[in-house]
């Protein structure tokens, strides 16, 4: 493993980046036992701003968040799911996923990656890079990895699949890209 | 009294020539042809409802099965196109219903002795309607949706409107807690009392639209369709 000198070093996050785009996954959530499904939409309305809204198949809201800066709103949530701990894990799966270029604290060559390490909402984040494409980043904590987000079959910056998983709860949400 | 005049003519206008004079005019024109497409839909005297009514109805109870395509266009206000998926719908008298969508991805409900029957791409699961009474709003509302006879449900209060040759029922849920989901439910008939067209608007004014196409009707569907 070898450091590098940081100074001149940022990573990007490409996958939510395109104010143009409309980003609409199929998504797959598990969580503690049940499946259901749903229609995943991000779009970028503003440098940092976004909206995640999450809809059944037929068409219903489930949730609907908002990203901007530093602040983050529930503009709609499904009564049921209105809990605070649970709104917490997804507001901080999704920073990850929108935060385009966090700040660097320190780079590593690992084999053919190359690794970062940097601070999304006071937590250390790794990202992965190989061949000049981030495919993993894994947010750790007392060395242990707790969340992993995993992007493949990219193709003009869109992940057509996107796993996020939690380690220490029974979580899993799997998108594809419609 | 407000009129276009006053909307239009601010006191500090001056109209220094003819021609600027026929622009504004035209102008106007433009916005009353626009109202006036507005106001293209009209509501419906007691008879004619009552004519539509018996229409929906007569097609309902004559009718057996039902299969159809359909496109919906999911809309919401800060996307820049609305999400579009197809798919098929299936219907067997009294109350079986599947409701499949093929593009962009592959899903299908079956409404089937108060149970609701999903297999998402494989994935198969079961839930119970009888206990849940949004779920019993909303499988009242899809089965309308199909035979449009839902007007006398005392759970919405119903509008008419006439437009051109077509008729459009304007369902509005009364539970306080249905209306968290749906604002306004809308169902557009055609002239021989069939559904074309369903829109479910949010109370954030998103909707969801559902456009129907090669309808056919009573010809022989297997309960195999309905099985999961």
């Amino acid at each position: 493993m070898i450091r590098i000198d940081t100074s001149s070093i940022s990573v990007l996050n490409p996958y939510f980046s395109d104010t143009a785009q409309d980003y609409i996954y199929k998504a797959n959530i598990s969580a503690f036992n049940t499946n259901f499904g749903g229609i995943f939409v991000v779009k970028k309305l503003g440098a940092k701003h976004h909206r995640i809204v999450f809809t059944t198949e037929l068409g219903n809201k489930i949730f609907d968040f908002a990203f901007d800066g530093d602040d983050f709103k529930v503009n709609h949530i499904l009564k049921e799911l209105d809990k605070k701990l649970l709104i917490n894990i997804l507001r901080n799966d999704f920073k990850v996923l929108v935060t385009e270029s966090p700040e660097v604290e320190k780079a590593y060559l690992l084999k053919e990656d190359t690794v970062y390490q940097t601070n999304i909402l006071g937590k250390n984040h790794f990202y992965f890079s190989g061949q000049n494409q981030l495919y993993k980043i894994t947010k750790v904590r007392g060395g242990k990895s707790k969340v992993e987000f995993l992007f493949s079959e990219i193709n003009d910056n869109i992940a057509q699949y996107i796993e996020i998983s939690h380690q220490n709860i029974n979580l899993t949400i799997k998108l594809k890209s419609i | 009294m407000f009129s276009y005049k006053h909307f239009f003519f601010v006191p500090s206008l001056r109209l220094r020539s003819e021609q600027a004079k026929t622009r504004v005019f035209m102008a106007i024109l433009l916005v009353c042809f626009a109202f006036g497409n507005l106001t293209a839909q009209t509501k419906m005297s007691s008879s004619e409802v009552a004519v539509l009514k018996a229409k929906v109805r007569a097609q309902s109870e004559t009718t057996e099965t039902i299969s159809s395509d359909f496109v919906q266009y999911k809309h919401l206000d800060f996307l820049s196109n609305d999400i579009e998926s197809t798919g098929k719908l299936a219907f067997k008298a009294p109350d079986k219903i599947k409701w499949e969508y093929v593009t962009p991805f592959v899903y299908s409900v079956i409404f089937k002795n108060e149970k609701l029957y999903i297999n998402d791409s494989g994935n198969k699961s079961a839930l119970d309607m009888g206990s849940n009474k949004i779920f019993k709003q909303l499988n009242q509302l899809i089965t309308a949706s199909i035979k449009g006879d839902l007007f006398d449900a005392e759970e919405f209060t119903v509008t008419y409107f006439k437009k051109e040759r077509k008729s459009e029922a304007h369902f509005e849920p009364t539970d306080p807690e249905f209306r968290e989901f749906i604002k306004s439910f809308h169902i557009i008939f055609n002239n021989n009392g069939e559904v074309e067209e369903v829109k479910m608007i949010e109370p954030s004014d998103d909707f969801t639209q559902i456009i129907f196409s090669n309808r056919t009707t009573n010809q022989p569907l297997s309960d195999a369709i309905f099985a999961q």
